[in-house]
């Protein structure tokens, strides 16, 4: 019996050892981000913004998108002479857009004082779940992908470029009541798709739509015909479809191929995994958009040229999204003062942020939803392997 | 309607092929492969790879990958099954959750994460037929899913091999004293059915048309309940059990609308299993161990000796004041987790049944405390105990038929309830918001004082966790614990003096669901935001490795599992791409070397 407790006790000893020198390690690896923080926070040469982004798991695709983007505008950035002559810099993190992991490391990103800001997380859920600790921290969270209508409520340092789903769908009621009288809906199982669903289904019954079938999907369902089989039964003018890039192309290329749907499709989503995925199905796809690459905007022109450049493609909605979102930031800066301070005030304060969306080309945050203001979208259509401008 | 009911028996033959390798292993080797999905996805993506990029015919590309997914298989059995042959058969689930977390993240860095097109390697839409168009690749596919069952059944029956494989199935160690060289039948059959799984990955794919890295986990995840409906280990069964769920499927969506596709699934799942407890074409299994076997019964969990007790509750309770911000966040996901793991030291430790659904009464827990707090403006601490009271009661009722069940049964169908709970938060709109989540749960106050910063947060979740680790213990202490542990020891005996295991089990689970329905509505008021997307499978996976891990025997242990599973991704976060390959292999080193958990000893 007391072997057996010297025994449990050595060996116990020996794990406590163990998770000592875990923690150990783990508190030195903060000490290093947070002491190299406070050291630098006035004198250093750069400012930073953190981003929280899915680098790997089931969302990784949005985040290599998103990376993109965030890359070409920090450089461009730093190419005109950065913020307040100080270099700006972008720390990533991975959290594989999960709300266990962006709500671990917040407290580390709002510790870190060469963190001026905020962007990201993919998903509203992991976004959120973080957004409490910056309020507290007073830094700004620019939530860029963020569109859901509640994300903002945290807190007045919780703001997002992103356009409020009202807008937006009351101008793709409008253009697709320009063709259709009698559709079929099929829409996103999420927060997103929700309630762009609830907007968009307000607005087409003003304009006297008739919404002859409706469901929603999960995004991860990989045979939709079964809700597809009882719209086209439902002899719609056209099938709308509110969601994502694979699920768009999984609808009209099961529309196509295996029901032999020919009438109109509007959806689908502004990404050349869109485009390629659904081929030569995909073609006349309408949709309203903030943004293409052949937008007749300037700043959205000169972006389109500087990406091809650099990754030799076009550019996609969520690689502009996160672009804009770095060159916003870094111009409300240049405006006020390279600090979280700065960042507050110039949201603002700020009312000519270069607008890469629709056919303004600034914009200013409307400052009870601290959300884009309203903005006009372009309505496009699939033609040649392209989303081209269309009336 | 008939074309709805083709389209579902297209789809529902896509998880028979799968279904039939899940099948041939669980039959052989008695493990629940979950890995088997990735192996699939893998051999999808591979052929992607054949087919569009070297623009390879049919023929060469199945060649090849039935080649690659093949040693893919003989490498899974000789690494990582082999290894663990003689533990529970809970160590090997869990360990190929963590191969399949592998696969899934090398697949994502070698093909890249985009969905894509699959090459047409066979027509695919080319046969009109009332009211659908189906291809010749989905009649011959058809026609490989009945190709494979019947050489399949008829091998295993008739052939010296096939006779050798059930041998071995059957009885271990009496094959291996009639001289049937055991390994080599286990890796021949990991071979043949990994095999298979990868020219299913080549049909699927053309089926999908669309496929990316990560598509072979849902399919896989379906496939399994396929599997199961049609009886564990039954040729047939995973033929039958595919069809009918493609079909079931497709009618209930037809009917209800995508949204409610998860409740039709698994609720399919349940009711069968209700109905046929081993499955459609299963044969009633011999009683064999519980599936957590020698996890608790060889292992003693190490003692604490009293004075190191409150040396360490003093430092936990110090520590987030000397450290960083980042140090109490990081520990009260830790904590969290922890609480949400510990009462399984009951059900799966104890009572011996392996739990796959705590997510259900976490997310109960999480709701019913976000909406007394946040929209009826209950106090906190009424809103957390009504978390825990809820899950308790709602998850043991719709948890009880289960419990008469047995062995991998049992844990499937607590996978079932899981998801079948989050698929009603979900369609509860009105009450729930559905999809949308509810926003502006408020931050944990007590007696009029709100807890907003991270260290104030870390204290209490660090109370709840010691009163449970206090309440838990003080219970496998006592007479019911003892009751609860005989079940888990013998369950033949203690039903023969008169214990009902059921009822038993059930309260073993209730307890257990009070404490993770504490521990999700400790998780809301931190989150600030809940929706039904944050309680996926991989929530309830994570939650009974971190119990394996610790020791289940041990309440201590999985405070320690938790630090190890939850800690360890933010450990290793300066590895950025690969971290989630290295915590998988970290995974599955610690199963196969610390068998009886982190906190316990060998007997």
């Amino acid at each position: 019996m007391t072997r057996n407790n010297h025994i449990s006790i050595r060996q116990l000893l020996l794990g406590v050892c163990t998770a000592g020198a875990l923690l150990f390690t783990s508190a030195c690896a903060q000490n290093s981000t947070f002491g190299s923080g406070t050291s630098g926070e006035s004198s250093s040469s750069s400012v930073a913004i953190a981003v929280m982004y899915p680098e790997t798991g089931q969302y990784a695709e949005y985040g290599k998108m998103f990376k993109q983007g965030l890359d070409l505008g920090v450089k461009q950035v730093n190419a005109d002479g950065g913020v307040q002559g100080k270099k700006l810099e972008l720390k990533y993190f991975d959290t594989q857009s999960d709300p266990k992991q962006t709500a671990a490391i917040a407290p580390k990103i709002a510790a870190d004082k060469s963190v001026v800001a905020v962007v990201g997380d993919y998903s509203s859920g992991a976004s959120m779940a973080a957004s409490p600790t910056f309020q507290q921290a007073k830094l700004v969270h620019y939530g860029f992908n963020n569109s859901v209508s509640d994300f903002t409520s945290t807190g007045d340092y919780v703001w997002t470029p992103q356009f409020s789903q009202a807008v937006f769908q009351k101008q793709n009621a409008e253009l697709v009541a320009q063709k259709a009288k009698k559709i079929a809906a099929v829409y996103i199982e999420n927060d997103w798709g929700k309630s762009a669903y609830a907007e968009f289904k307000k607005e087409a019954k003003k304009l006297g739509i008739s919404i002859v079938y409706e469901s929603s999907y999960l995004a991860d369902s990989t045979d939709l015909s079964p809700i597809l089989i009882p719209a086209r039964d439902a002899k719609p003018d056209a099938v709308v479809h509110i969601g994502y890039g694979p699920d768009g192309a999984l609808v009209v290329n099961t529309l196509r191929d295996k029901l032999g749907y020919t009438g109109l499709f509007y959806g689908g989503q502004i990404t050349q995994e869109y485009i390629k995925l659904s081929g030569s199905n995909g073609e006349g796809t309408r949709l309203i958009g903030p943004f293409t690459p052949d937008s007749t905007n300037p700043n959205a022109a000169k972006f389109v040229k500087a990406f091809r450049a650099a990754y030799k493609t076009d550019p996609g909605e969520f690689n502009q999204t996160s672009y804009a979102s770095i060159i916003d930031l870094a111009y409300g800066m240049n405006k006020t003062s390279a600090t979280r301070e700065g960042v507050e005030k110039a949201l603002k304060t700020v009312d000519d942020f270069p607008c890469y969306v629709g056919t303004k080309t600034t914009f200013k945050f409307n400052q009870s939803t601290r959300r884009m203001d309203s903005t006009s979208f372009l309505k496009l259509e699939l033609t040649d392997g392209k989303f081209q401008i269309t009336d | 309607m008939v074309d709805t009911l083709i389209t579902g028996f297209m789809h529902g033959n896509a998880y028979a092929i799968v279904a039939l390798g899940m099948s041939l292993i669980f039959g052989v080797s008695n493990v629940a492969n979950f890995a088997h999905a990735a192996v699939f996805g893998m051999g999808m993506m591979i052929a992607w790879w054949l087919g569009s990029v070297l623009g390879l015919g049919i023929v060469p590309t199945i060649i090849l990958v039935a080649l690659i997914t093949g040693l893919i298989g003989l490498l899974l059995n000789t690494l990582v099954i082999s290894p663990l042959q003689n533990r529970p058969s809970v160590a090997a689930l869990l360990a190929t959750i963590g191969v399949g977390m592998i696969l899934d993240n090398t697949s994502q860095m070698i093909f890249g994460t985009e969905t894509r097109s699959f090459p047409e390697l066979l027509p695919s839409h080319n046969i009109e037929f009332l009211g659908v168009r189906i291809g010749t690749s989905d009649i011959v596919m058809l026609l490989l899913t009945v190709a494979i069952m019947a050489s399949m059944a008829a091998f295993l029956k008739y052939g010296k091999m096939g006779q050798a494989i059930r041998a071995t199935a059957q009885d271990t160690q009496a094959a291996k004293q009639v001289g049937i060289p055991v390994k080599r039948i286990q890796n021949i059959s990991f071979v043949i059915a990994s095999a298979f799984a990868g020219v299913a990955g080549i049909f699927v794919g053309m089926f999908n048309s669309n496929v990316s890295p990560t598509s072979g986990s849902s399919v896989g995840m379906t496939a399994f309940i396929a599997a199961t409906i049609g009886g564990l280990g039954s040729m047939p069964g995973a033929v039958v059990g595919g069809l009918t769920l493609g079909i079931v499927e497709a009618l209930g969506v037809y009917a209800f609308g995508d949204g409610a596709h998860d409740l039709i699934t698994f609720g399919a799942l349940i009711i069968i299993l209700l109905v046929r407890p081993n499955g459609l074409f299963g044969k009633k299994q011999v009683l064999h161990e519980p599936m957590t076997g020698s996890f608790s019964g060889g292992a003693k969990p190490y003692r604490i000796p009293r004075w190191l007790g409150p040396i360490l509750i003093v430092a936990a309770l110090v520590a987030p004041f000397l450290a960083t911000d980042y140090f109490s966040s990081v520990g009260i996901q830790i904590m969290i987790y922890a609480m949400a793991a510990m009462g399984l030291t009951m059900v799966s430790g104890s009572a011996g049944q392996v739990a796959l659904g705590q997510a259900g009464p976490i997310a109960l827990g999480a709701y019913t405390s976000a909406i007394l707090v946040g929209q009826l403006h209950a106090s906190f601490l009424v809103g957390v105990l009504c978390g825990g009271l809820v899950a308790a009661i709602f998850s043991s009722i719709i948890t009880f038929p289960v419990w008469k069940l047995s062995g991998h049964y049992i844990a499937i169908a607590t996978i079932g309830v899981g998801s079948i709970t989050v698929a009603l938060i979900r369609v509860f709109e009105p009450i729930t918001k559905g999809s949308l989540g509810i926003t502006g749960i408020p931050f944990p106050q007590l007696f009029g004082f709100t807890l907003f910063t991270p260290q104030l947060q870390y204290v209490l979740v660090l109370t709840f966790l010691l009163i449970e680790l206090l309440v838990i213990t003080k219970i496998r202490k006592s007479h019911l614990g003892k009751t609860i542990e005989s079940i888990g020891n013998d369950p033949v005996a203690s039903e023969s003096i008169g214990i009902r295991t059921s009822a038993y089990k059930a309260l073993a689970f209730a307890i257990a669901a009070f404490f993770a329905g504490i521990a999700g509505a400790l998780m809301a008021h931190q989150y600030t935001y809940i929706d039904p997307s944050m309680f996926p499978f991989a929530t309830s996976s994570l939650v009974l490795t971190i119990a394996v891990l610790g020791g289940l025997s041990s309440p201590v242990g999985t405070i320690l599992g938790a630090i190890v599973l939850v800690g360890a991704p933010e450990l290793l976060r300066f590895m950025s791409g690969g971290r989630i390959i290295v915590y998988g292999v970290l995974l599955i080193l610690i199963i196969i070397f610390r068998p009886q958990g982190l906190f316990a000893k060998k007997e």
